[in-house]
């Protein structure tokens, strides 16, 4: 799978990466729309991901793996449940169009504004965070830095082709009447899991 | 692309200000924009560092325009991009045109680009057969509609949800209920076929980054990333301005772009592209296979080349399309994109229309900045928008000349005192029938719109200049010799204005002396654009000056104040001898409330006070964002005995006059007038404390036919009041 860079945090400016200034991001994030769940281990991942599947009574998910998404165990969770899930990038091709959530990882967060960044060289990574209506993204919760600047720093270090870009709440538009509508083209719900537990293999 | 159409304004104007539709929505944005605007801020320490350093970038950028447009093909062109530099809207068209016929394109999903409206891009299209669909919400709307853009962030603006839905039907041919949320489902499931039936997405660029040759998108609503990923076609237009030269420099679009644009601190989406990348799509065994999508940019230059080697124009660069200019523009608050536009609307609308779409385009709509500069004040690049159009006004009269009606006069009346003089004397006799009082509350027949909200200034029976001879006093060891510029308006209009002013002055020990040749200080024929007559002004006003040899230059007006500070300066650059005579007397221009304030405070007499009446205070354009002066007169008057200060709100917001707009322009000056009047009562003030002639004739005039118990009065005769 293609990747802007294979592994991010390498290239995170010395000191200015930290869980300091996760506080304040979560309360941007929260903000803007976006849903918080802040947890110590990976694998409480799992059941706040089943839930949502389960209220949402989703049939099909689309997921891009990765160590956090591995190590939680969520999808095979999702499986017991009945769910349909897709990873493969075909089979994500295919499905994402019908599919009830997107899961995937984002590279680090934006305490000013809360934002995450994604890297989204693959066609998969993309679409799973584009076309279903609810999206669902880990994040190391020390991975967070203070400002747009320092955003644009790490991708001044990392970014030398293909995609990527920030995400901040769900997807919205205040083109009729100025009236904020949330859930135009992207997901109507963004879902953050931000986890403290750095583990083994996570860039 | 110049229209051939004539533009009918008065017609125009007309609609829109009997279109309740927009004025409501107008007027609602214009109360939330500056909060939401200030809060969205609150996290940012140093707005103006970030506006410098960023306007730092966007000048040096231009300075190498060329280097950093190769460095950019380059850069695209090593990651499979195609560039293609288009000369015009004709080369870009048939360079796609050709594209889509070659690749066998049928659909296409566009996501917004202003550089591919200026070009009417979607016409040509549509006529070649091709299926084009905007997919922005409120860009989809006004093209089912068949509407402009009125505004450059929100096109769709000018519409009601009642009128979005009507379209919807019609669009999708089936009964749309008037709810919003159920509307953007309905716009979601209809554009989602079009994104993925779609053979080539078109978008434009926020920023393109010639570092690495990456472009940047900034969205809402996630249609630009679609548009980007699902299509095997990507073309990009992009116009020269929005290069800059590395990843970085992207920080200070993004940290101020979302901000001023809608007061969001970052928008849902920020997208980066970078060459060729993966898409998948079936191949002949129904298989899905990974490709690699074809990408094209297409750089745009329609003028802007030629703007970039401007001295002047150039500055239009620093522009990030954010709209925060239309935002706080009185005029566009009125009346819309529609009028005060042309593809790209307001001030800085009427800027990129003059080099986009031609100097026709520019002249309709020119006149409808009135140079409040509140525009200036927001502006993420600082660029000076009333400047700009002022520069522009003045080429279009050297080029095309004034309207005969107005050359006749600048050039044989305002460019003559004694002519001028003579006829305003003859003014105050024939104006008697519809006079009443100070003011004149009604003109005959066509003319009585002009009265309508509003009551004219008479002109004084006794100009100010035929008084003055009454309060000079002889001042024994004067501490300096201070020369009277009067300006027109308190020399025939406001003629106690002038005699306050000199009372106040007797009273601090300085001789007062009034030369006689004085005249208009040019304003009105320079804001037209007609800088020869302006000269010839300048000049007689400066020998007037020089004779007396005052040591100070008072102003009671801040737009004559500026026009010696500052205009008479950038008139003569190419006149030596009299530009050194001009900064010697600029160099001694002062304006009222600035020179006596210190003189005040020295004499221990700014202490509050807290009187019975309550005053508030109107800052006028000029004298707040021109000359940067409005602390002054609020310590003046806290300090004003018998009265009692008091704030009111958007004190510093236009009053409507603007020279002569609000004369030609009554329509929407009314409006604005109507806003300031209403702001004027609700503070609980009894008088309005003005400093500037001009915004004392717009508001005694409004105050007349809409709240005649409030009282105008200029600072300097509450002062004469308590000597």
């Amino acid at each position: 799978m293609k990747r802007v860079c294979e592994n991010w945090k390498e290239h995170f400016p010395e000191g200015k990466v930290s869980q300091e200034y996760f506080a304040e991001f979560e309360t941007r994030a929260k903000n803007v729309g976006t849903e918080m769940f802040h947890v110590k281990t990976v694998t409480e991942g799992r059941e706040i991901i089943a839930k949502i599947a389960e209220e949402l009574n989703a049939k099909k998910v689309v997921a891009i793996p990765s160590a956090y998404v591995d190590a939680s165990g969520a999808l095979e969770q999702l499986k017991k449940q009945n769910i349909e899930v897709y990873t493969e990038a075909a089979d994500i091709a295919e499905h994402v169009e019908t599919a009830d959530i997107g899961i995937s990882t984002v590279e680090f967060g934006i305490a000013e504004t809360g934002s995450v960044c994604y890297d989204g060289y693959s066609y998969e990574s993309r679409v799973v965070s584009m076309l279903p209506p609810l999206h669902v993204v880990f994040l190391p919760a020390s991975y967070v830095v203070a400002g747009i600047r320092e955003g644009f720093e790490i991708l001044s270090n990392v970014f030398h082709e293909g995609f990527t870009g920030f995400i901040t709440g769900p997807s919205r538009t205040s083109d009729i009447e100025r009236v904020l509508t949330i859930g135009v083209h992207g997901p109507s719900r963004f879902v953050i899991i931000a986890v403290d537990e750095l583990p083994g293999g996570v860039n | 692309m110049e229209s051939n159409q004539e533009r009918n304004l008065r017609k125009e104007i007309e609609e829109k200000l009997n279109d309740e539709v927009l004025r409501g929505a107008l007027s609602r944005f214009a109360e939330a924009y500056p909060i939401a605007r200030a809060k969205a801020y609150e996290n940012v320490e140093d707005l103006d560092g970030l506006r410098d350093k960023f306007r730092q970038m966007k000048i040096d950028t231009v300075a190498n325009l060329e280097q950093i447009a190769d460095k950019f093909e380059t850069e695209a062109t090593k990651r499979g991009v195609k560039v293609f530099r288009a000369k015009d809207g004709d080369a870009l068209k048939k360079y796609l045109l050709d594209l889509c016929e070659s690749k066998g394109v049928k659909r296409i999903a566009k996501s917004k680009s202003m550089a591919t409206e200026e070009i009417l891009l979607n016409h040509t299209l549509e006529d070649a057969g091709l299926h084009v669909k905007e997919t922005d919400l409120g860009e989809w709307i006004i093209g089912i509609a068949g509407h402009r853009p009125s505004h450059m962030v929100m096109p769709a603006i000018h519409l009601s949800r009642q009128q979005c839905a009507e379209y919807f039907s019609q669009e999708l041919h089936k009964e749309i209920p008037v709810d919003i949320p159920f509307m953007v489902q309905e716009a979601r499931i209809e554009l989602r076929q079009e994104f993925l039936q779609a053979d080539m997405g078109i978008t434009g660029a926020n920023f393109g980054i010639a570092q690495n040759g990456a472009i940047g998108l900034v969205t809402n609503e996630g249609n630009a990333r679609i548009v980007t990923t699902l299509p095997k076609i990507h073309v990009v237009v992009i116009g020269y301005e929005k290069l800059i030269p590395t990843i970085q420099d992207a920080a200070y679009i993004m940290s101020m772009l979302p901000r001023n644009a809608t007061g969001q601190l970052m928008t849902s989406y920020m997208t980066l592209v970078d060459g060729v990348t993966p898409y998948m799509a079936k191949n002949a065994e129904g298989k899905w296979v990974e490709e690699e999508r074809e990408v094209h940019y297409i750089l745009l230059d329609n003028g802007r080349l030629k703007a970039a080697k401007d001295p002047m124009l150039k500055e239009s660069f620093n522009c990030v399309r954010c709209a925060s200019c239309l935002n706080v523009c009185p005029v566009y608050t009125v009346v819309g994109g529609h009028v005060f536009g042309h593809i790209y609307s307001g001030g800085i609308g009427a800027i990129l229309t003059a080099f986009l779409n031609g100097m026709k385009d520019f002249e309709h709509i020119n006149e409808m900045c009135i140079g409040c500069r509140k525009c200036v004040e927001i502006c993420p690049g600082r660029i000076n928008i009333p400047g700009l159009i002022d520069e522009l006004r003045a080429r279009a009269v050297k080029e095309h000349g004034l309207p005969f009606a107005a050359k006749v006069v600048f050039e044989n009346v305002l460019a003559n005192r004694k002519v001028f003089h003579t006829m305003l004397r003859m003014a105050s006799i024939g104006q008697k029938p519809f006079q009443s009082g100070r003011v004149i509350r009604h003109l005959p027949l066509f003319l009585s719109g002009m009265a309508k909200d509003r009551s004219l200034p008479a002109i004084a029976d006794t100009p100010f200049r035929d008084r003055m001879a009454k309060v000079a006093k002889k001042i024994d060891k004067p501490v300096k010799r201070v020369a009277f510029f009067a300006g027109c308006n308190i020399d025939f209009v406001f003629p106690e204005t002038g005699e306050a002013i000199v009372k106040v002055l007797q009273d601090l020990n300085m001789e007062v002396v009034f030369p006689m040749d004085q005249s208009c200080c040019g304003k009105p024929v320079l804001g037209m654009g007609d800088r020869d007559t302006g000269k010839n002004i300048a000049k007689r006003n400066i020998e007037a000056f020089e004779k007396v040899d005052a040591d100070v230059l008072i102003f009671g007006c801040p737009t004559c104040a500026e026009t010696w500070h500052e205009t008479y300066l950038s008139l003569f650059a190419d006149e030596p001898a009299w530009l050194a005579r001009a900064e010697k007397l600029a160099h001694k221009v002062q304006e009222f409330a600035q020179f006596v304030t210190p003189l005040y405070a020295a004499k221990g007499r700014l202490d509050k006070k807290n009187g019975a009446t309550k005053v508030t205070y109107h800052d006028s354009c000029h004298m707040r964002r021109g000359l940067g002066i409005y602390k002054e007169q609020r310590q003046l008057l806290d300090a004003a005995k018998g009265y009692e200060f008091v704030e009111m709100k958007d004190a510093d917001k236009c009053c409507g006059m603007a020279g002569a707009f609000g004369v030609k322009y009554t329509e929407i000056s009314m409006p604005i007038l109507k806003n300031k009047v209403d702001n004027i009562k609700n503070s609980g003030a009894e008088v309005i404390a003005v400093g500037c002639p001009a915004c004392m004739m717009q508001i005694q005039g409004g105050l007349d036919k809409q709240a005649p118990n409030i009282r105008v009065k200029h600072v300097a005769e509450i002062m004469a009041e308590n000597l």
